[in-house]
């Protein structure tokens, strides 16, 4: 599959583009070292929660810069309650779609929203700090692209097993063999996972 | 404006000539030399003569060349063949971490057949380690493998001093080399520098796709890997792509005629483009060596702050054919491990670029290029959290 034209337009032009001065909420997902990153900024007026301007920066292939455009298109002008609702399907719809293996610059890109407004809640008294589970994982695990699909790895029923105990996550996933995905598919688990400070470890077996 | 083809090392355009002379057979000298008829003889003629132009190219007796239908196949029947034939004289094998695939997935099967490999490490320039070589030597070493021009970086092996490391052991250890990016473009005489077993591609000089030879030293036993109806020989077996192997010698007689002058001129292009991105661009890494110890017609760098598949899609939408190491270019998510093993960070292995020229570029080519590289390169930089 071919990038949408777009997917290309948003690449090419994207809106939104920059960082916003004395940000009221901001987050920062994804690494250089995974070769995609997105910084997103926001203005959220206080008394209606509606965000006023967001910006976002990107390192990252076509489709990232793309997605960080559509999201902020989509975010701009909405309460974030709103802006909470929108889904990674939801941004790559409105490409027109993305090639499988790119879905997870959509899951990257709202994930990275959600955090920034989750940030906003917390220090507005609007949320409360979830506690951490075995729950908290299987969400986490949920961001997980199988890049041959397109779909995360819960949904398509990979994930056999989840365990967490000591601060030891223990995930068991079923890939065939001669996968080509197999070794990044078992490294992002890794990375997902020990980035929660309640993880210590987080063992994956294949 | 036509369309700027910088990725020479994935396939390059036929010559015009190729592809008159490939024609030319499939119209009218289809035929298999089988038999003493009329047809038959001037298809054996003529085979015989392509197989001298090719064999001539590279120092060699006609009767050490065998076509394949690529430089895939001639590796798989360089190896497979050599260590099916040979394994009563040992098991172990040596290559390094930087080589072409078709080497490395060998290996891994062999590994898993009960063989033993030592993969050498390379420098930061792409040279394998020859200190390694030397202590990696054992007495059932019996093949050593390498690709002398490397597909990323282009690092020249080199060949001369490997060979004789390998013949200080007191046992044979043969020497295969996969040629397919430096074959007819740096000058290799298989003689000379002691190569036992070579590989090239005709679709990587110009020449048409699906065609390839394997050069095996005389004295140089090969089993037999393709079963079936013996043509040629029981290493070739099967129909022979008659056509393409007229292409593929047209090809080498193209590249040979004016060797030196082609090459000069690739190297002009590629010394021009580096030191253009260079004096224009800022924050920018070549990767492997500089000058003549790299294969003339490539030039691998990197560009800090963004991702290669970024600039490879600008790139492309401005009509400049370039490639990236980057992981989100690759098909399986992952940065390219041969600047990972020269010890490139994952940014810098992200943010690769991979230029590989022809003799049908040109000086102009290169300006329009790196103009449009350095709008791309600024307007992505100002998008980035790590520019900023």
């Amino acid at each position: 599959m071919q990038y949408s034209q777009k997917v290309l337009d948003h690449f090419m032009k994207p809106h939104n583009i920059g960082k916003l001065e004395n940000p009221d909420a901001e987050a920062t997902e994804g690494s250089p070292a995974c070769g995609d990153q997105i910084s997103i900024t926001l203005k959220i007026d206080p008394k209606t929660n509606i965000i006023d301007d967001i910006k976002f920066q990107s390192y990252g292939c076509a489709s990232n810069i793309a997605t960080g455009s559509i999201i902020t298109d989509m975010a701009m002008g909405k309460t974030i309650d709103e802006a909470k609702n929108i889904s990674w399907k939801g941004a790559a719809d409105a490409l027109d779609g993305l090639p499988p293996v790119k879905m997870h610059c959509s899951v990257l890109a709202v994930d990275t929203l959600k955090k920034a407004i989750k940030q906003y809640e917390i220090e507005h008294g609007l949320a409360e700090k979830e506690s951490f589970s075995k729950d908290t994982i299987v969400e986490e695990l949920k961001k997980i692209i199988y890049p041959g699909v397109g779909e995360d790895i819960v949904t398509l029923k990979m994930v056999k097993y989840v365990g967490f105990e000591n601060g030891v996550a223990i995930i068991d996933v079923d890939i065939p063999k001669f996968d080509k995905y197999r070794d990044n598919v078992a490294e992002e688990i890794k990375e997902h996972l020990e980035a929660f400070e309640e993880i210590k470890e987080a063992k994956v077996t294949i | 404006m036509e369309r700027i083809y910088f990725n020479n090392c994935l396939t390059s355009k036929p010559a015009p000539e190729v592809v008159k002379i490939t024609t030319e057979y499939m119209k009218n000298k289809y035929y298999f030399p089988e038999n003493f008829n009329a047809m038959g003889t001037e298809a054996s003629d003529n085979l015989e003569r392509a197989i001298k132009i090719i064999a001539d190219s590279m120092g060699a007796n006609s009767k050490e060349v065998h076509f394949t239908s690529g430089g895939t196949a001639a590796n798989n029947l360089a190896i497979k063949g050599y260590l099916t034939a040979n394994s009563n004289k040992g098991t172990h094998i040596i290559c390094s971490v930087i080589d072409y695939p078709d080497i490395l997935t060998n290996a891994a099967f062999f590994e898993k057949s009960g063989f033993e490999v030592t993969y050498l490490q390379a420098d930061n320039e792409g040279f394998i380690d020859l200190v390694q070589l030397k202590n990696s030597i054992r007495e059932d070493t019996i093949l050593f493998m390498t690709t002398l021009g490397n597909h990323t970086v282009g690092t020249i092996q080199p060949i001369k001093e490997i060979r004789e490391i390998l013949d200080n052991s007191e046992h044979k250890i043969a020497m295969h080399v996969d040629a397919c990016e430096a074959y007819a473009r740096i000058p290799i005489n298989v003689n000379e520098l002691g190569i036992d077993l070579m590989s090239i591609s005709a679709h990587k000089i110009h020449g048409p796709q699906g065609i390839g030879a394997l050069y095996q030293r005389k004295g140089i036993t090969l089993g037999q890997v393709q079963h079936g109806v013996n043509r040629m020989d029981n290493l070739q077996t099967g129909g022979m792509n008659i056509a393409s192997i007229a292409g593929f010698a047209k090809a080498v007689e193209l590249a040979f005629n004016n060797f030196e002058e082609n090459m000069a001129k690739i190297r002009k292009l590629s010394d021009y483009l580096l030191n253009k991105i260079e004096s224009t661009i800022p924050d920018t890494l070549l990767n492997g060596p500089r000058g003549v110890k790299r294969t003339p017609h490539n030039i691998n760098i990197s560009f800090d702050y963004i991702e290669g598949e970024a600039i490879m899609m600008m790139m492309d939408i401005v009509g400049v054919s370039i490639s990236t190491g980057s992981a989100c270019a690759s098909q399986g998510l992952k940065p390219n491990y041969v600047l990972m093993a020269l010890g490139r960070s994952h940014e810098q292995s992200h943010s690769s670029m991979k230029f590989t020229f022809s003799r049908y570029n040109t000086i102009e080519e290169i300006d329009y290029t790196v103009e449009k590289l350095a709008e791309v390169v600024k307007e992505l930089r100002s998008r980035s959290p790590l520019y900023n």
